[in-house]
């Protein structure tokens, strides 16, 4: 859509759409790039050898045949749980926020949160796995104390674009929310 | 983890790193690094957040690393935009982290490359991730600075080795700095350095935070104040034998004593004994808000460590207008002028011959109003002054050049002796291996850049709410994954 390019807190490609449906309504979509088929080669391969360094040493052919099922059905929960396609992050003035990421294997989650709930949408950071990382969330408000916040949603969560893509649709959401 | 797109090992530069060290207009980024910080309460804290903030009024940038503490991790802001990074290292021993010399790395580095930093300034030799925090930033060509807070012995094993560790951990550290010139002295001879790399700039107190107020002061009675840790080091078996005699002599005599500690049984049984409850009061664990409180309540500040590189509290007490005893160890001697403090040997008798002196000259009034002691102590120390003496130190630091790592194996193998010395060489070549890793895994042109936010003149100054950006906003509810 715009020539920057961005990339996520690993270095690696990904790609920021940014739809505006009305004045007071954007859609981000973050993509992640596809499975690599060199990757999912050096998992099975890495698998698979080591099956039959075991087979090597039993003789015992079961080893052989229960590597191939964990590929296969290593793979399977990959795509049906951890590999996410597409992250979005519908924002609708006075209405509400809508998340939803598509898997791999065309699975997708939505959900929905209202706007009376958030309280602001931040841009925070945190130690994650050896690193320290920006990420945006939602702060949502506390039904007792309006002031207060009662707990922090992270949006993007398995795409983990860097501070310059995350400004971007920072800046975005703020001026939708300031206006209602 | 595993995706490895650039292949951007690249050496640390220790003469890049001197040449943009300093910034424009000597700017220095500073990482202060210790596992004692608030909310853990002592002086090593107060010291670090101090003088942080002095530098920042200073227009350097400062941050801080520690370890977690329970629920309190990530990332959070101090005023001014301080930011303290809270890391999750697991802590062993009196909130000292465990070290393995590399698990720290990873994210040590992190906080170094993503702030910037060119000086990283460690404090108290108790802490490990100090020290880790040293060894890492000479792996990557920063810049060293150490505060050594406090004074350790030459004769018992637990001293032999970790008086060999400091000379491992500060043979090629850039500067070094203690709190006294006894502290320095100590520490120059236990790590068997250069005197002309140690510098001594003392603690200060906040003036305005101890002020006298002779009003709370009780007309009949004279009271005793100890404010420490009730721990050995401060010398509560001296109080222990101390309390009794006094108050067999003196009727009208009160102990008020403020802190916690392992040997605060001892007091208790003192006071069971002589049937001193309405008179020995243990006041437990003190905010650090509410001990001026309890200052000025009294009239003798009395302090009976047995080792002490630089006592705060008896300037805190000076600055309240009490009349201060203390045991002549350590660097006390150099802290107050002698008018100000009554020395006594580290032993009941001399010590209840001080009290005495200073009771008697009490009753007859021959000292000088709490506000005049407030008057000439508010300003022998502050923490401007210290800031202005630490950056100096900096200045120094940032020309000077960072060992690479075969003369620094050289340093090694020539300082520490041939078994230690050759076992760190082994450990730093380790280390730069690792760093190498890293460096391929999670290149630094990768790591986003932290947004400065802290000074007068950073993002968080003057909120401005129609430019709001990203960073303003970054503040609240840090939580960590």
């Amino acid at each position: 859509m715009d020539g920057e390019r961005y990339t996520d807190v690993n270095g690696k490609a990904i790609a920021l759409d940014q739809r505006r449906h009305a004045s007071f309504c954007t859609e981000f979509t973050v993509s992640s790039p596809k499975v690599s088929i060199g990757k999912v080669m050096v998992y099975t391969c890495s698998v698979w050898l080591l099956a039959y360094a075991v087979f090597f040493l039993t003789d015992n052919t079961a080893v052989l045949s229960s590597a191939i099922i964990i590929t296969l059905i290593g793979m399977m929960l990959y795509i049906h749980l951890v590999k996410v396609d597409h992250e979005s992050l519908l924002v609708i003035g006075s209405l509400g926020v809508q998340l939803s990421s598509s898997y791999a294997s065309g699975r997708e989650s939505t959900s929905f949160i209202e706007m009376s709930k958030i309280k602001d949408i931040v841009i925070n950071e945190a130690v994650h796995m050896h690193q320290i990382i920006y990420y945006l969330c939602i702060l949502l408000r506390d039904p007792a104390d309006p002031s207060a916040v009662s707990s922090v949603v992270p949006l993007f969560q398995s795409s983990k674009p860097k501070l310059n893509c995350l400004v971007k649709v920072y800046k975005s959401c703020q001026e939708i929310i300031s206006k209602c | 983890m595993d995706q490895l797109r650039k292949r951007a090992a690249r050496k640390p530069a220790p003469e890049a790193d001197t040449a943009a060290s300093s910034g424009p207009n000597g700017r220095h980024s500073i990482c202060m690094v210790s596992d004692f910080f608030y909310p853990n309460m002592g002086g090593v804290e107060s010291h670090i957040y101090q003088l942080s903030q002095c530098l920042i009024e200073k227009g350097h940038k400062v941050v801080i690393a520690t370890h977690a503490y329970g629920e309190r991790k990530g990332v959070r802001y101090l005023t001014n935009g301080l930011k303290v990074y809270y890391l999750p290292l697991q802590v062993m021993y009196n909130q000292s982290t465990a070290t393995t010399c590399f698990h720290s790395l990873p994210l040590l580095r992190c906080v170094f490359v993503r702030e910037g930093i060119t000086v990283v300034h460690a404090h108290s030799s108790f802490s490990a991730m100090a020290h880790d925090a040293l060894f890492h930033a000479k792996t990557m060509g920063l810049n060293t600075v150490f505060t050594d807070h406090s004074l350790f012995g030459f004769a018992d094993m637990s001293s032999v080795l970790t008086n060999k560790l400091l000379t491992v951990s500060l043979c090629d550290t850039n500067h070094i700095v203690c709190v006294s010139y006894t502290s320095k002295e100590n520490t120059v001879l236990r790590a068997t350095l250069n005197p002309e790399i140690v510098s001594v700039i003392p603690n200060a107190v906040d003036p305005t935070d101890f002020t006298p107020d002779p009003s709370q002061r009780q007309g009949d009675r004279i009271t005793i104040v100890v404010i420490s840790r009730l721990v050995y080091r401060k010398g509560i078996d001296l109080l222990g034998g101390i309390i009794p005699e006094l108050c067999l002599k003196h009727p009208d005599l009160h102990f008020l004593i403020g802190g916690e500690g392992p040997k605060r049984i001892v007091l208790e049984e003192v006071r069971e004994k002589y049937q001193l409850h309405d008179r020995v009061r243990l006041l437990g664990a003190l905010e650090h808000r509410d001990v001026r409180g309890v200052l000025v309540q009294g009239h003798i500040f009395l302090n009976t460590s047995l080792t002490e590189a630089f006592c705060m509290a008896i300037v805190e007490g000076a600055s309240c207008g009490l009349q201060v005893v203390s045991t002549r160890v350590g660097g006390i001697p150099e802290v107050l002028p002698e008018d100000l403090i009554s020395l006594c040997e580290p032993n009941v008798r001399s010590l209840c011959a001080g009290l005495e002196s200073v009771i008697a000259g009490l009753r007859s009034g021959a000292y000088p109003s709490p506000t005049a002691i407030h008057a000439r102590v508010r300003h022998l120390y502050t923490w401007r002054n210290v800031a202005e003496r630490t950056e100096k130190v900096y200045d120094r630091v940032a020309g000077e050049e960072v060992l690479p790592l075969d003369r620094r194996l050289l340093r090694l193998r020539e300082h520490c002796g041939p078994v230690a010395g050759s076992i760190f060489a082994f450990l730093a070549v380790v280390n730069f291996l690792f760093l190498l890793l890293l460096q391929w895994l999670f290149p630094d042109q990768v790591m986003d850049m932290a947004v400065d936010a802290s000074g007068p003149r950073g993002l968080w100054g003057p909120p401005k709410r129609d430019t709001m950006s990203a960073e303003e906003a970054a503040a609240p509810a840090t939580k960590a994954e």
